[in-house]
């Protein structure tokens, strides 16, 4: 199981202490580097002018020993420094070292200027340069050296201070992190918490937005945008609901009144036989309303298409002849013309009752004896437009969005036998959507309204290969980013 | 003929046993699915009527059950639930028709007798309801020795409710069986009576007794009465 801290804060806090540490880290190993660097070679020049000093000031006596010239007289404490003949004998020992020793060089004809390291009998760690030189014609080694131990304080130092400054400095620097992370997702915490309120009660609530243009703005505008979007669905829904109840309980009241006063006094078989016929009637429309809200609800949950290429203006025609008597009976004509050659692959049932349900519409709101215009034809974009004219009174603009919509009617004192349940539309819109099309509505008041089926060009050969089935709603999710209605 | 209804809904079980028992059938009825199991093993049954929604041991599981014993019984199955999956899988299960509620009971009476009489061919070429008479193939019709001058649509739907002759069909069966139109909410009522109305016109205008009559809120019955 891998530890992982619950909280964004904490991990983020978390992540940002480790690179702190990580960064300082490897700024603190190479300055320390380059600091030991840099201190041993001061040291080491030091210890070349100590002995340039030294070499300057050494005389040699006649009996072959050596001193140092006025070192007495200005209590120079003198250097750590021996002088070795080439015979390896010792000639001169500084009086600073004691007894301790620096010992015999291991070659008495060192290079110019080895610097190595020793260690005193006493412990003291020392830089020890030997170097060939000549005093009074004699040549000589001389050693000197310098003590380590003032540096080695200051390594100390450092480190100590280090040791105890870098912990505190990540400590504080955690903490500063803590509280900036805690800042920055304070706006988040505040979607969350008031997403956990919602309910249907309160979607007319919206998150402040501080700064639009950033990241948090951004993503607090998104939320009160799909906040306005599930508030106009709810709304939509509540209409439908209620929509739907009215027209459920008009029959409902109907087959009830009926039913009581049937029952009101004693009557003969016929008059009870005309009731029970009465009520059946509403219950006919209750069923055929209920048919027609199942097949919209289905619509909603996804239907699966069963595409084939179809001839439109074959299908148009179809559709028609269906309801041709319709017309005739009110002395219209419906006329079909366009492009036998354009073709589309749909599902024949699904459209046919998007356009059965067009031309009802329009043989119900087109006077007697007017005429009905269908079109089929491509448009210059290669998609297959289905147009379907009538001469009836327009649909005023304020209502054009909205004739669509579930239970709508323009003209509201319209009686249900004139005018339907008002849903013919909304399937008809449904079914053109699931085959991923739309439909237009243009209508001058008084003269008429075009309803135009749009459905998109003949699908490209690859993507039959996957089949003709295809889910409405994947349709429906087509149909919403290139339908103009709603 | 012994028609076994098992329908869990106690007014649509009566009114199931009322009509089919006018109809001249015995019926048994069963309130859930055990019982009509019990009744089945017990009784020789002709055909069942099958409610898919039942308590304790649903219409499907019954249905299967009784197919894994390989009854030949004709199942006619009835439910609420009509997408094209729930009508799947009620004739996988072995169902021989579906119909969905709420339905018209001229329509049941018509998928019964559809049913009980599968395997024998009844459709006489030449059909007679009093001196109108229907001449299938040669699609000719007469009244009183005179011909009528019907469209197709009109022969069609003439000739159903001759063939359905004192029985009353719905609109729903016009739309299925004679206009072929399986989507329910496809408005296809005015259409259907306006042909009635053309009909009528030329089948009973100048002769008596009027032939076609309609039921209020039920259909249409083709005889020299209404009921």
């Amino acid at each position: 199981m891998r530890l992982r801290p619950r909280h964004v804060r904490t991990r983020l806090t978390l992540w940002y202490v480790a690179v702190l540490s990580a960064v300082l880290a490897v700024y603190i190993a190479s300055t320390l580097l380059f600091m030991r660097v840099s201190l041993h070679r001061q040291l080491d020049e030091g210890l070349r002018g100590e002995f340039g000093h030294l070499a300057d000031r050494l005389t040699s006596g006649r009996d072959g020993t050596v001193s140092v010239a006025g070192q007495a007289e200005n209590g120079d404490p003198g250097s750590l420094a021996e002088v070795w003949s080439p015979g390896g004998e010792l000639v001169y020992r500084s009086p600073r070292l004691g007894s301790q020793v620096l010992g015999r060089p291991a070659s008495m004809t060192p290079a110019s200027g080895s610097i190595n390291n020793l260690t005193l009998g006493n412990g003291t760690p020392l830089r020890v340069l030997t170097q060939p030189h000549v005093i009074g014609g004699r040549d000589v080694v001389i050693r000197v050296g310098v003590s380590e131990e003032y540096l080695h304080h200051q390594w100390r130092e450092l480190l100590t201070g280090i040791a105890f400054g870098l912990p505190a400095a990540i400590l504080i620097a955690g903490f500063a992190g803590d509280w900036l992370a805690r800042r920055a997702l304070r706006p988040l915490e505040r979607m969350a918490s008031h997403a956990e309120k919602l309910t249907a009660d309160n979607l007319g609530e919206r998150l402040p937005v501080e700064n639009p243009d950033d990241e948090l703005g951004h993503l607090a505008r998104a939320y009160n945008l799909s906040l306005a979007r599930i508030e106009a669905s709810f709304a939509q829904l509540r209409r439908f609901t209620a929509d739907a109840s009215h027209e459920l309980r008009t029959p409902l009241t109907a087959i009830r009144a009926v039913g009581e006063v049937a029952l009101q006094d004693r009557r003969d078989a016929d008059h009870y036989r005309d009731a029970i016929g009465s009520m059946l009637e509403e219950v006919d429309r209750l069923s055929h309303l209920v048919g027609s809200l199942l097949v919209l609800s289905r619509a909603d949950t996804g239907v699966a298409l069963r595409r084939q290429g179809t001839g439109l203006l074959d299908l148009t025609r179809e559709s028609a002849a269906l309801l041709e008597i319709l017309a005739d009976e009110k002395g219209q004509r419906i006329e079909v013309r366009g492009d036998p050659s354009v073709r589309a692959d749909v599902d024949r049932l699904i459209l046919r009752q998007a356009l059965i349900n067009l031309i009802d519409n329009a043989i119900k709101y087109s006077p007697r004896g007017g005429s009905i215009g269908i079109d089929v034809r491509r448009d210059p974009d290669g998609r297959s437009v289905i147009e379907v004219s009538d001469e009836g009174p327009g649909i005023p603009e304020t209502h054009r969005s909205q004739v669509f919509e579930r239970f709508y009617r323009v003209d509201k004192a319209r009686s249900r036998d004139e005018g339907g349940a008002g849903l013919g539309l909304s399937i008809a819109l449904w079914a053109v959507k699931a085959h991923g099309g739309e439909i237009e509505v243009s209508s001058e008041e008084g003269n008429g309204s075009t309803f135009r089926v749009v459905l998109a060009a003949e699908t490209p050969p690859d993507s039959e290969a996957r089949g003709a089935r295809e889910t409405g709603e994947a349709g429906l999710e087509r149909g919403r980013t290139v339908g103009k209605i709603r | 003929m012994r028609v076994l209804v098992i329908e869990d809904e106690a007014k649509v079980a009566r009114a199931l046993d009322d009509g089919l028992s006018r109809e001249g059938y015995e019926v048994t009825l069963a309130r859930t699915g055990e019982e009509g199991y019990y009744l089945l093993d017990s009784a020789p049954f002709d055909l069942v009527v099958l409610d898919l929604m039942l308590p304790g041991r649903d219409g499907v599981e019954v249905l299967a059950t009784m197919r894994s014993r390989d009854r030949g019984i004709p199942v006619l199955i009835v439910t609420a639930r009509d997408s094209v999956e729930d009508r799947v899988i009620g004739l996988d299960a072995g169902a021989d028709d579906y119909l969905v509620k709420p339905f018209a009971f001229a329509e049941l009476l018509a998928r019964v007798r559809a049913l009980s009489r599968r395997g024998r061919s009844e459709a006489p070429a030449r059909l007679k309801v009093s001196d109108l008479e229907v001449d299938a193939s040669a699609r000719r019709v007469t009244r009183g020795g005179r011909t009528l001058d019907l469209t197709a649509r009109e022969f069609e739907l003439l000739e159903y409710l001759v063939r359905n002759h004192g029985r009353v069909v719905s609109r729903e069966m016009l739309a299925r069986d004679v206009w072929k139109e399986t989507g329910r909410a496809t408005p296809l009522d005015n259409v259907i009576d306006v042909h009635i109305a053309r009909l009528r016109r030329k089948v009973d205008d100048s002769a008596e007794p009027k032939l076609i009559h309609t039921v209020r809120g039920v259909g249409f019955v083709i005889g020299e009465s209404a009921s």
